[in-house]
């Protein structure tokens, strides 16, 4: 249903995107993960219409919305976690909730939605009134889960959401991915935490100096030493450098592969 | 080039000044001497304000209350008090300088202060003054004060020729100052403010220190000006002094002529007065604000750069246009005076000036650079990069160890709740290479911020050669060694590559001197390989280039550690074995380097130890193999597997 | 007594400043953008309101029937071009100086630079004061203050409770994030320019009732005005209201105790203090609980 075809994107003249393929069919988890600095978020903020594409397309039940500003991607159904949360602190968590639901179609559903967001996080409904600044850091990755979930999501892009949480909160919100994933919702996860993010993925992107370095299930991914080697940056070559420093980068890897 | 235009200000001058006793043989009616003590001064008033508003990017409505300062000043003394008027000059100078520095002295050291505040607390100064001058009634008498022409050497001729040399001085010591600031340490250091304030100051600019200069030599000079004016109007009141004529006028004065050139507002002050008083014959007296303020509005919207900007690249077909225009009207004689005839032919150069045209190269340059030549004595050089990068196979680890140079202890930072730094000691020693990494959010820019000054510890201590830093602005830290680079290039966007350099050279822990540090530049530019886009402008070089540039500029401080913030980011993998050749090159150059880095593939070929953050905290430090084969290292990168 | 007097006429002429100031903190805080011209709307409301008044022979605050859409379309029409040249904060200042000075020049152009005010005739509020006790109470200012206070009320109601107050608040914060949850940023922007436009009108229409124009007018509330929006904290209804009452106090009693003159020196100086130790306003709002 979301289906990404080589993307080129530039963070102002700075290329960030080089030719990205990504797909993500109905109902899936897929996960993306990758060294800091990849082009992770980059990718996400593309698919969610905030950041310009500047080759390829990205459709989403085949229609192109590569081109379309980012309040009209929204209207496709994608729904977006952003990194660090992004909820809007200076406003209520009821109003954060409500403003989930601004597009046309979620207005229409926005009570029911809310009931069910509710019950998904009853901490939410505890502390409705508060200006969301002041919650927990767990409690505003609730509250940005639950504001994108208003919006009715066909798709929901996920960008970190365990980043800075204490590792039992760690484990509620990938509970709480699960169960949305399995009342329909697709979605896709860009996640540091690369094991816990494998475990709830079906399929897995490898994304390092904004390439697509591997693609596969994600029973392929768990225990690659290649995956381990991109992140860490570590591998043969640390050990002994003596691959030149003017070959290209992934032309080092290949390498050392052979 | 320098020399020639000196000279020709000076000739200039010099002719200007001998028109009191050249008039009468030549003609040129009484009237003239009071358009030209007009024009000079507004000419003093728009480069004043010029001065500090256009060359450090802070608007300031203030200018009338300098200028009112000064009216009031000479009034007073003179008027009421009986002195010698021209004892009140410069005295006016001297007490408009220090309200100057009153106001620069709250302003800039507010802390969140930006351009909106300045500029909206520049407008209430003076609707203060002018309160206060209507309830100490020992200045103003309450129905205005009456200035008396004071006794002047009878050489000088009338009165009027008196008013026009007067505010011909001083538009000339205005001029003159704003192009002696323009060629020297001082203009510059204003000009770094104005691109990017924050930078100017990590690499040794004491910002605060020239933006008082510029407030009080802009203030200065306005109330000389002021000064000037009362004599000439020989009557002045609360409500004719303390308005908003005067920052209107000298905004769009400056807007129009160009703010960064020190030629651009006289020119605008030309203009407009020209424009005004045409207007005002022909009986239009009630649409010339509404010109004024849709020139305003046309040209912040379409040709913010100014008239200067415009000149250089068509100096000739506007010069031609002016004569043409000029000559036509006097050939032919169907209509107005000389003054009429000047006045079109000034509008018509502007229009050619201003026409547009397709956006080219020199174009987008000319705009940027403000019509600034960027080198005026052309050297010769060849712009060819010689220290070719070569291979860099040998292994960095055995670099001989020296002395510590920083020395951090026990470092916490919090951000409103959030500790983003939490107890980290951490010390850069000679000759190293440290390698600072982390999972986002884990606090490295924070680190890299304290360490340069750019923002204080919550608590701890930060020492270099064993004293302590904390609390000294950055500039001090730059002077003391510790030099950075930016994530996102932030350079000096109106300065060619080769000035952003001089700049830090200039202000670096070695003074230098304009001319020296542009010749100085070349070396460290030759290290990064940027010498082929010298002259280039920073908005011309692509991303890595722009990197490059920031390692240049930092370096060009001579600093002892170099912390290089993600200098790296965004390149593609050629680029950055090119990026991690010029790392190892200047730390070979003796400079100890502080590297934080998200390609962790490179810090582990460069470092020589690694010091790895969580969360705020230090979680591992070491030599890089070992480190990032750590566990708990390993655990914040790829994460934990569920407690299940 | 007379000093009682002096605070409490002070906050009802706090009441025009909070209503002169509404549109600007909305405007500045939420979309960016700092309206000089503002004042020129005002100008010309209260011009506007004297000439239909007078010209029709009806009750002044009839004529907010005509004014208000004028003023909202001006406003819009303004900040369609700002978005349009994609004007920054700073920029928007200086452009809309350039608009204001020439409001003001085109309204002396009009209607001359003689002082106006409306006639007796046409204006019946201009001599009834509401007595309580010893205290009296001047129409055109009680009125200006109520006013202001339902605006204040009627704004915060929007801003809470409605779809769109929402996501103007939303789009103030962030707004990458709320574009990307569905909001248009252009149409929200003049919506809300246009309803400050609104704000501009009540404001001139209420000043020219209670008091005599000349074009300069204009100009001498630039300072006060902005007083109120930084005291209030850029972008805060409720504050601007409070910050408006505050200025009026303290204008009121220094009028009493020291000199009129010495009103906008007291003034400045507590704007020059709050800027450098309540940056966000005397009642920030947002941080705490």
């Amino acid at each position: 249903m979301l289906e990404v075809r080589g993307i080129d994107v530039f963070y102002g003249d700075a290329q960030a995107l080089w030719a990205v393929d990504l797909h993500v069919d109905e109902g899936e988890i897929v996960c993306i993960v990758g060294p800091n600095g990849a082009g992770k978020s980059t990718l996400v903020q593309a698919i969610a219409g905030l950041l310009p594409v500047r080759e390829g397309y990205i459709a989403v039940d085949g229609v192109d919305v590569s081109r379309l500003p980012a309040h009209r991607v929204c209207d496709r159904g994608v729904a977006i976690v952003p990194e660090g949360r992004r909820i809007f602190p200076g406003m209520t968590v009821s109003d954060n909730l409500d403003l989930g639901a601004y597009r046309p179609d979620a207005r229409r559903r926005h009570a029911e939605m809310r009931r069910r967001v509710l019950d998904l996080f009853p901490r939410l409904e505890e502390r409705s009134r508060q200006l969301a600044g002041s919650l927990s850091g767990g409690e505003q990755q609730m509250l940005a889960i639950g504001r994108a979930l208003m919006a009715c999501p066909r798709i929901l892009l996920l960008d970190e959401p365990s980043l800075g949480l204490a590792p039992v909160i760690v484990d509620e919100v990938f509970d709480v991915i699960g169960e949305i994933n399995r009342t329909g919702v697709a979605v896709l996860l860009v996640e540091q935490n690369v094991q816990r993010a494998l475990e709830i993925a079906s399929r897995a992107y490898l994304l390092s100096e904004g390439r697509v370095e591997m693609a596969g299930t994600a029973a392929e991914f768990i225990g690659d030493a290649e995956l381990q080697r991109t992140v860490l940056g570590i591998g043969p070559e640390a050990a002994a450098p003596a691959v030149s420093l003017h070959e290209p980068a992934d032309q080092a890897i290949g390498e050392t592969d052979a | 080039m320098a020399r020639r235009t000196l000279l020709a200000l000076a000739v200039a001058f010099a002719v200007l000044a001998a028109v009191p006793w050249i008039r009468e043989p030549l003609g040129v009616p009484v009237f003239y001497l009071a358009f030209g003590a007009l024009v000079f001064f507004w000419v003093a008033q728009a480069t004043s304000w010029n001065l500090l508003s256009g060359y450090t990017g802070y608007f300031s409505f203030g200018q009338g209350a300098f200028f009112g300062v000064g009216v009031y000043t000479s009034a007073v003394l003179s008027g009421r008090g009986g002195m010698d008027y021209f004892l009140t000059i410069p005295l006016a100078g001297i007490v408009a300088a220090l309200l100057g520095l009153a106001v620069g002295g709250v302003a800039f050291r507010l802390r969140s202060l930006r351009g909106e505040i300045f500029a909206l607390l520049t407008l209430a100064v003076p609707f203060i003054l002018a309160s206060f001058a209507r309830i100490n009634t020992a200045i103003d008498g309450g129905q205005g004060i009456v200035l008396r022409i004071p006794e002047f050497p009878e050489f000088l001729g009338g009165f009027q020729d008196l008013a026009y040399l007067l505010s011909l001085g001083v538009a000339g010591l205005a001029v003159g100052i704003a192009y002696v600031a323009q060629h020297s340490r001082f203009g510059w250091a204003l000009f770094a403010i104005r691109d990017a304030e924050n930078v100017a100051e990590g690499l040794g600019v004491p910002t605060f220190g020239y933006k008082m200069l510029a407030i009080g030599l802009s203030a200065a000079l306005a109330g000389m000006a002021g000064s000037v004016f009362a004599l000439q109007i020989g009557f002045v009141t609360v409500e004719g002094t303390f308005n908003l004529t005067v920052p209107l006028f000298v905004i769009v004065m400056s807007v129009l002529g160009g703010r960064m050139h020190w030629l651009g507002p006289a020119l605008g002050a030309l203009i407009i007065v020209t424009l005004q008083d045409r207007l005002a014959a022909q009986g239009f007296e009630g649409y010339s604000l509404i010109i004024l303020g849709a020139i305003l509005v046309s040209l912040v919207l379409l040709a913010p750069e100014g008239l200067m900007a415009r000149l250089r690249p068509r100096l000739l077909p506007v010069v031609a246009a002016a004569g043409a225009v000029y000559l036509a009207l006097a050939v032919t004689g169907v209509w107005g005076a000389p003054l009429d005839w000047f006045a079109v032919a000034l509008v018509a150069a502007a229009v050619v000036a201003f026409w547009p045209r397709r956006r080219t190269v020199a174009a987008a340059r000319a705009a940027a650079l403000g019509g600034i030549a960027p080198v005026e004595e052309v050297e010769d050089e060849d712009l060819t990069d010689t220290a070719a990068p070569e291979a860099l196979p040998t292994p960095p680890a055995e670099r001989a160890i020296g002395r510590p140079i920083i020395e951090a202890h026990d470092l916490t930072r919090h951000f409103g709740g959030i500790r983003a730094l939490d107890g980290i000691s951490l010390t850069i020693h000679e000759g190293e290479v440290v390698g600072l990494v982390g999972p986002n959010g884990s606090g490295k820019t924070t680190l890299v911020n304290l360490l340069s000054g750019a923002l204080r510890p919550t608590s701890g201590d930060i020492r270099i050669d064993g004293r302590s830093v904390l609390g000294l602005p950055a500039h001090r830290l730059a002077h003391a060694g510790a030099a950075r680079t930016y994530q996102i290039p932030r350079p000096f966007g109106s300065m060619t590559v080769r000035d952003n350099v001089a700049i830090a050279i200039m202000f670096g822990r070695e003074a230098a001197s304009l001319a020296t540090a542009r010749r100085e530049a070349r070396q460290h530019l030759e290290l990064v390989g940027l010498v082929r886009h010298a002259d280039a402008l920073p908005g011309e070089i692509n991303l890595h280039e722009r990197q490059l540039l920031e390692i240049a500029r930092a370096i060009a401080t001579r600093p002892r550690v170099l912390l290089l913030d993600e200098a790296l980011a965004g390149l593609n993998p050629a680029e950055i074995d090119n990026a991690a050749g010029v790392v190892r090159r200047v730390h070979e150059s003796g400079i100890a380097i502080v590297l934080v880095e998200h390609v962790l593939r490179i810090v582990n070929q460069l470092a020589t130890r690694v010091v790895v953050l969580d969360q705020g905290r230090l979680l591992a430090e070491g030599e890089p193999a070992d480190v990032m084969r750590n566990a708990d290292v390993v655990r914040a990168y790829l994460g934990r597997r569920a407690h299940a | 007594m007379i000093i009682l007097q002096a605070a409490f006429s002070g906050i009802l002429v706090g009441g025009l400043y909070a209503l002169m100031a509404i549109g600007l903190s909305l405007t500045w805080g939420m979309l960016k953008v700092i309206n000089l011209a503002h004042f020129g709307m005002i100008l010309l409301s209260a011009y506007l309101t004297y000439a239909i008044a007078t010209g029709l022979g009806i009750d002044p605050l009839l004529t907010i029937v005509a004014t208000a859409p004028v003023m909202f379309v001006l406003a819009a029409a303004l900040q369609w071009a700002f978005q349009r040249f994609r004007v920054s904060e700073f920029n928007s200042l200086l452009i809309s100086f350039g608009v204001l000075i020439m409001l003001v020049q085109t309204i002396s152009n009009v209607w001359t630079a003689d002082f106006r005010r409306l006639g007796s005739d046409v204006n019946p509020y201009s001599s009834g004061a509401l007595s309580i006790g010893p205290l009296a109470f001047p129409m055109p200012t009680l009125l200006a203050f109520v006013t202001a206070l339902a605006l204040v009320i009627a704004l915060e109601l929007a801003l809470e409770r409605t779809f769109a107050g929402r996501a103007v608040r939303a789009f103030s914060e962030d707004p990458p994030i709320a574009a990307a949850f569905g909001i248009d940023h252009r149409r929200i922007g003049i919506l809300l320019a246009g309803v400050a436009g609104v704000t501009a009108a009540l404001a001139g229409m209420l000043f020219a009732i209670g008091g005599s124009m000349t074009p300069s007018t204009a100009l001498e509330w630039v300072g006060l005005v902005f007083a109120v929006v930084i005291l209030g904290g850029i972008g805060n209804v409720a504050g601007t209201l409070l910050a408006g009452a505050l200025v009026g106090i303290v204008t009121g009693l220094v009028t009493v105790l020291w000199s009129p003159s010495a009103a906008p020196l007291v003034v400045f100086s507590i704007v020059v203090l709050a800027l450098l130790f309540r940056p966000r306003g005397l009642i920030p709002r947002g941080g705490t609980t």
